[in-house]
């Protein structure tokens, strides 16, 4: 195995190790969301502003969740796609090796199809791993904007929290944890695309 | 890749093996091939390794279109780990090979080869006129093995049975028994594990006309050294290492 076809596979395992952080992150916003809306409950009026923030993470949170599933089933075709392109390539290489070996025997024309076959069905194989890279890659946007989405929510969150009263330790604790957990996911979202690009334009 | 044909009849055998250009880590074997008019059946066609040689070799005897049967005698890599490539490069081929190792000869990868299981009573292939015979020869080594007759051209292919583990180079057949011996006693006494299984075995071979015995590993026994060997073997204490 080459090391490019090595890089190929680690980056593409590498997708799912990433994103199953970026699912236990966004659990944990979403458990934030639940602990602010009963801060704010108990707040009432002092944290009036607070209440529709709460039910906005906890959607946030909820459509990244189901975002990363989805994304993680394309992940793994994407892998199996790795493993037949790579399977493709080793037998495409061997069909050639066997058109040079068998230089002057009776039937070594017999290749010629299977070789043609061969070089048809890697070269399919790797155009559909560049398209499937691409809508990965859209994808993973998609989860970057609900990132960037999360840390302007938790701007506001502070903003509202310093209305609070007693409770504004509270508050600001919760809009902190989104503002970390958006942070992660970004940097988590953002080391995928690094490693996905590459292949995108190979 | 060396050829060698080791019988012409109606039919053809042709043996494969001693590749000068074999990784000296991987175990020499032999491959053996039986050609008809129109088809050709291989039989423990070899690791992935072997390959492109393999392959190669053959197109001397038959065009890939008419590669039509695989036999694997049981699950081991130096038997059949080339059957994602062969699965690749044969358009309308069959693997005959243990029922019991299906699932796990699968992972090689066979998308388009059609897996013909062999039932533990054995079975046959058939190649256009000829017909083989497929006999048990379980626990020698694997679980799951078989070997393969042809009564008409009285060859038994059988697999590890009749073993030597030799140098680069090695003669093809058999030429001093005696001094053979040494060469393939630790390998049957290692690899092969039970006596019961052994004893079963000599008892069905012997009612079969054999003239040549061709194992996957080292020389070809040859008329009178048939005998010699299933008598050696008899004797033989197998499953040493418990």
């Amino acid at each position: 195995m080459n090391i490019q076809t090595k890089s190929q596979f680690v980056a593409v395992a590498s997708i799912t190790s990433e994103l199953s952080a970026v699912m236990v992150v966004a659990k944990e916003i979403s458990l934030a969301a639940a602990n602010a809306k009963a801060i704010a409950f108990r707040a009432g009026d002092k944290a009036k502003g607070f209440q529709p923030i709460t039910d906005f993470i906890n959607e946030l949170a909820k459509e990244t969740i189901e975002l990363v599933t989805s994304i993680n089933v394309y992940a793994l075709s994407l892998y199996q796609l790795t493993v037949n392109e790579y399977r493709k390539t080793i037998a495409y290489n061997k069909f050639e090796l066997i058109t040079e070996l068998s230089k002057g025997a009776a039937y070594a024309r017999s290749m010629e199809e299977p070789l043609e076959k061969a070089k048809i069905t890697m070269e399919n194989c790797q155009r559909q791993f560049k398209r499937d890279v691409k809508q990965l890659l859209d994808q993973l946007e998609a989860v970057m904007h609900h990132a960037r989405a999360a840390r302007v929510i938790a701007a506001n969150s502070r903003i509202e929290a310093s209305q609070a009263g007693e409770y504004l330790q509270s508050l600001q604790a919760v809009a902190e944890s989104v503002d970390k957990a958006a942070h992660t996911i970004h940097d988590n979202v953002q080391r995928c695309r690094i490693a996905l690009s590459l292949y995108r334009n190979n | 890749m060396k050829m060698t044909k080791i019988y012409e009849g109606s039919h053809q055998w042709i043996m494969f093996g001693r590749d000068e250009n074999k990784p000296s880590n991987i175990i020499d074997s032999n491959q053996y091939a039986v050609r008809t008019a129109n088809k050709c059946l291989l039989m423990d066609p070899g690791g992935s390794e072997l390959f492109a040689p393999m392959m190669a070799a053959i197109l001397h005897h038959a065009p890939v279109e008419q590669i039509t049967d695989l036999f694997a005698s049981h699950q081991d890599p130096d038997v059949i780990s080339s059957l994602g490539l062969w699965d690749q490069a044969l358009s309308n081929a069959k693997l005959h090979a243990p029922a019991l190792w299906e699932g796990f000869i699968r992972h090689f990868g066979c998308e388009s080869i059609e897996y013909v299981p062999i039932p533990d009573n054995g079975g046959t292939i058939k190649l256009e006129n000829i017909e083989l015979q497929l006999i048990p020869a379980h626990y020698l080594h694997s679980s799951a093995n078989f070997h393969v007759y042809d009564p008409q051209a009285k060859i038994l292919m059988s697999g590890d049975v009749g073993s030597a583990l030799e140098p680069a180079g090695t003669p093809m057949f058999v030429e001093n028994f005696d001094s053979h011996i040494e060469k393939m006693r630790y390998f049957h006494q290692r690899w092969m594990p039970s006596n019961h299984a052994k004893r079963a075995w000599i008892e069905r071979v012997r009612n079969l006309d054999i003239d040549i015995l061709a194992p996957q590993h080292g020389r070809i026994f040859k008329g009178d050294d048939v005998k010699h060997f299933l008598d050696w073997f008899d004797a033989l204490q197998v499953g040493v290492a418990v």
